[in-house]
């Protein structure tokens, strides 16, 4: 029989550790967009920047790409849970090839290679 | 002041100093040597603590030991002992070999004592000696000269220029001179290239100019970027620590464990959060990278600036000697027009002062006008003409003239400053004929001298005309002279710098000349070598800038010119504020406060021995493509000590997280302290050959900063990836292998037992894999990671430990450690549950790498 207790406390763990590292992407995104916002600022892109903020429905596909990591996350969280209340290994196991395979596609589309995407010294 | 009287104010003569009155001297004054910045083994040893890690490990391991974890202790002090012997093993080696560098050869001294000269060893001068200098003395103190004769000395050790100066022992009316400036003065270290002359020692040792100079060098290097990354590092890892530690002993205590059980186990987890092979990494990554830069002849004389040398973004180097040869050239020989014209060398070889023997010594360019003549085969023609007579060169008239005689005609042949020469001229020869010198084209001619000078080249002019047969000639016979040509010389670069140079710039490294040098010939150099030039400054101008202001300028200016020793650190020290991580190149001893402050100072093995003290990194070979590799090779160490860092501190920090976390829901502890202990050593077994690890090559274009926020960022996003994958594994071991039965047993029973022992197996195995294998995906950027190939014995060792990991619970030692063999189904699962684990790290990187750059 399933502890129940046992049960609730891990499933708020394994949750908390989703949402915390949610919230770490959220803010290193925030972070990010500040950082180049101000950056943009200073070299008078600001109205584009502006125009384009203000178009929400580009925005928000714009933010449902860039997360489409967050929301692999928020998947396999809900996955995890039920595999593991269901208690079944054949589930858990099947579940975790679909979401390699799905995980090596996601890879595969942002394949990089030999890309050069470090930081040119200030003084170049 | 005149002669007399510095004979009078030093209170010597023209007899010089007496026997007695040395030995008198000798003891007030000292010998007369500089001291050198040549460390004992004691300091090379000492230098080797100053790491907080050290700090922190030194204190698990006294903590350990106290708690009767005498085993990790032992691991721990090891790891510390290994990583000074190493660290001190290469520095020593580096120090000895830049004493057996310098020149064990003392300087001699011609002085005057009592009324005779005699040869001695330069050490025993005393203010007040009376010494003779020849041609290709080492000046061995300063000197006020009180008798020369054609006496010029290159003083580009001390002042950077390269052209001789020419030496007076006339009194000077000057405020405030600047060793340029004092004509009648010889300085210690500086080369007499012509003539002779006396002088009276004012100064010896450290109270010389060239002493000056050695003594504003610190005593300790300024700490470089690289140490204060590793401070960071150590004082974010020591809160991190602290912070974790107290938290789960304090946890621990509130559900009611044993207060010895909880300090063991948050001690346990503390000691995983530390990174105990970061020292022995970073040292064998620096002395095999120091061991790789010996075979392309760098001698790295401090190992930490190794990867200061990498992320180097801005190389100021000096120029004569550095970027130039160091020696002057005949440029160009021509006539008036500007077209070659052998006469003009053929003349400038009859009057020339140099003296040919086995081989060619004098002032510089009459030295380089034979060079070139024999290079040219032209020193035939001269041999037509015999030499009647000279006037030699003076400083009032600026040049030299001599009389020879061909086929019976008697030609005076002038060489010597072009205003001078050509104030002696009535005509001026073109195309084979004479034309007279008018005003329009006295100043057209002046106007094309000028702008060779401004061109950046040393200008001679050469004249003639047909003379009388005389038993003497003077310097009134110099007068309606025929203006024949011109003769240039350069300093040329060095072979292979232009090269050198764009291959840095492609690295990211801008280049910045510093030079004593005046800004036309600093000029002339940049447009050799083709460096863009942005902005000039003099040193007059930068004497009279604020410090705002000299931050701003130095990021705009490519070219310094003129300017002191002083100069030059503020400059560095400017750049540094900036932000920037800056290298400094030069083999004078005007370079050497420079060599000490820079990030990293680089010299050569031909350089003073000041500044090769001073130096951080000496080349062996004058070659600067060099450079380029060493810049790669302090890439690669970068590259792969922050992979240690990331990898260790993001997987720990999730790992010890976790075990936190599971401590306080668990009936038992997720892994027992020894567990975690022995998991962590496996671990940096695992890490040993990460410096042998290759680093893409993408990695290695542009240069890289500590950015201890990025470390901090990197460790919140990648930390909580193992945390979830590690909480997965107690879902899997409590709800699928029904562990979770253990809650409603006593914890002294077999059951629970073998319950907990099942849990923690299966958490180790798991987080053994999870944090060995992830490093061939954090190891590189690139996506999908397998397109990066890692090291051979990376690969081998780390794998050798996986399998290591993987039988262990089915061993004696397992058992000893206490685990217990897992059943089949676990191993089908966590080779899925692993897979996934990769992927979503490296998925993570697609997200990571977009929004923070490094």
């Amino acid at each position: 029989m399933l502890n129940l207790d046992l049960f609730a406390w891990w499933a708020v763990t394994i949750s908390g550790g989703i949402v915390f590292l949610i919230l770490v992407s959220i803010y290193l995104y925030t972070n990010s967009r500040v950082v180049r916002g101000e950056s943009n600022k200073s070299t008078a892109g600001t109205s584009r920047v502006i125009r384009r903020e203000s178009n929400i429905l580009a925005a928000g596909t714009r933010l449902g790409k860039d997360f489409i990591f967050v929301w692999v996350l928020i998947g396999l969280l809900v996955f995890y849970i039920i595999s593991v209340n269901i208690g079944s290994s054949m589930v858990f196991a099947a579940g975790n090839i679909i979401v390699e395979v799905m995980l090596i596609a996601y890879l595969i589309r942002n394949r990089r290679e030999k890309s050069a995407e470090t930081v040119r010294p200030r003084s170049q | 002041m005149s002669s007399t009287e510095v004979f009078k104010r030093l209170q010597t003569s023209e007899q010089g100093l007496s026997e007695q009155e040395v030995k008198v001297r000798l003891k007030t004054h000292g010998y007369n040597e500089l001291p050198t910045q040549t460390l004992t083994w004691l300091q090379v040893l000492a230098r080797q603590f100053k790491n907080p890690i050290f700090v922190i490990l030194i204190a698990c391991a006294v903590v350990a030991g106290l708690y009767s974890e005498l085993k990790q202790s032992v691991i721990i002090l090891s790891m510390i002992a290994l990583s000074i012997i190493l660290g001190f093993y290469n520095e020593y080696k580096a120090e000895k070999i830049v004493i057996d560098l310098r020149r064990n050869v003392s300087i001699k001294a011609v002085v005057t004592r009592d009324g005779k000269p005699s040869e001695i060893d330069s050490r025993l001068l005393v203010p007040g000696d009376l010494v003779s200098v020849y041609v290709g003395d080492i000046v061995p103190a300063d000197l006020r000269v009180v008798e020369c004769k054609y006496l010029q000395a290159n003083e580009a050790v001390l002042t950077g220029e390269s052209f001789p100066i020419e030496k007076t022992s006339e009194g000077l009316n000057l405020q405030n001179p600047t060793p340029h400036q004092l004509m009648n003065y010889q300085f210690m270290g500086t080369v007499v290239v012509n003539g002779s002359g006396k002088g009276v020692v004012v100064s010896t040792g450290k109270n010389t100019e060239f002493g000056a100079i050695s003594k504003t060098l610190a005593r300790t290097h300024p700490e470089t970027e690289f140490q204060k990354g590793v401070r960071q590092y150590g004082n974010m890892l020591l809160t991190l620590t602290a912070a974790l530690a107290v938290g789960i002993f304090g946890l621990n205590a509130i559900i009611g464990r044993s207060l010895i059980d909880a300090l063991l186990f948050a001690l346990a987890v503390a000691i995983g959060l530390v990174p105990e092979l970061m020292p022995a990494i970073v040292t064998i990554s620096l002395s095999q990278g120091a061991r790789r830069m010996a075979k392309l002849r760098v001698v790295v004389k401090r190992l930490v600036s190794i990867e200061d040398f990498g992320n180097m973004d801005v190389l100021c180097t000096d120029k004569t000697g550095t970027l130039t040869e160091g020696r002057i050239v005949l440029n160009d020989c021509a006539s008036i027009h500007g077209k070659e014209d052998p006469l003009v060398l053929t003349y400038s070889l009859l009057c020339n002062a140099a003296v040919v023997g086995e081989k060619i010594s004098g002032n510089p360019m009459d030295v380089a006008i034979w060079q070139h003549a024999m290079e040219k085969g032209a020193k035939e023609d001269a041999r037509n003409y015999t030499k009647v007579d000279e006037i030699p060169f003076d400083y009032q008239r600026r040049m030299m003239s001599v009389v020879v005689r061909n086929n019976g005609e008697h030609t005076l042949i002038t060489k010597g400053a072009p205003e001078s020469v050509l104030s002696n001229c009535t005509y001026v020869e073109m195309e084979s004929r004479k034309e007279p010198i008018d005003t329009t084209l006295h100043l057209s001619i002046n106007d094309k001298f000028l702008n060779l000078s401004h061109l950046g080249y040393r200008v001679i002019a050469v004249a003639y005309k047909d003379v009388d047969t005389k038993t003497a000639y003077s310097a009134e016979d110099e007068s309606d002279l025929t203006l024949l040509g011109f003769l240039t010389f350069t300093d040329p670069p060095k072979k292979d710098v232009t090269s050198a140079l764009a291959n840095l710039n492609e690295m990211g490294v801008n280049t910045k000349v510093l030079t004593g040098d005046n800004e036309l010939v600093a000029r002339k150099i940049c447009d050799d070598l083709n460096v863009p030039v942005k902005r000039v400054i003099g040193g007059s101008e930068l004497t009279q800038m604020s410090s705002t202001e000299i931050k701003a300028a130095v990021e705009e200016t490519t070219i310094f010119a003129r300017i002191t020793p002083e100069q030059k650190l503020d400059i560095i020290k400017a750049l540094k504020a900036n932000g920037h991580v800056v290298g400094f190149m030069g083999d004078g001893v005007n370079d050497a406060p420079a060599l000490y402050e820079a990030d990293v100072g680089i010299s050569v093995d031909t350089a003073v021995d000041v500044s090769k003290d001073a130096a951080d990194i000496v080349l062996l070979d004058k070659d600067l493509l060099v450079l380029a590799n060493g810049i790669t090779e302090g890439r690669k160490i970068f590259g792969n000590t922050t992979k240690y860092i990331l990898m260790g501190t993001s997987s720990n920090f999730g790992n010890m997280f976790s075990a936190a976390a599971a401590s306080i829901f668990l009936p038992f502890l997720p892994m027992l302290p020894m567990q975690i202990l022995f998991m962590n050593l496996l671990y940096d077994v695992a890490n040993i050959t990460l410096p042998t690890d290759n680093v893409d090559e993408e990695y290695t274009k542009w240069p890289k900063r500590w950015d201890i926020s990025f470390v901090r960022k990197y460790t919140l996003f990648f930390g909580p990836f193992s945390s979830l994958y590690d909480f997965l594994t107690f879902g899997i071991m409590l709800f699928i292998f029904g562990t979770f039965a253990a809650a409603n047993l006593s914890p002294t029973s077999p059951e629970f037992l073998k319950f907990a022992s099942l849990f923690q197996s299966g958490w180790f195995v798991e987080s053994f894999w999870t944090e060995v294998l992830v490093m061939f995906v954090i190891r590189t950027r690139r996506i999908p990671f397998l397109t990066s190939r890692p090291g051979k014995w990376l690969t081998v060792l780390t794998l050798s430990c996986i399998a290591f990991g993987t039988v262990l619970p089915f061993t004696i030692l397992g058992d000893f450690l206490g685990f217990t063999a897992l059943p089949a189904e676990y191993w089908v699962l966590l080779v899925l549950m692993v897979a996934t684990y990769l992927l979503l790290v490296d998925a993570g990187k697609v997200f990571f790498y977009k929004i923070c750059k490094f």
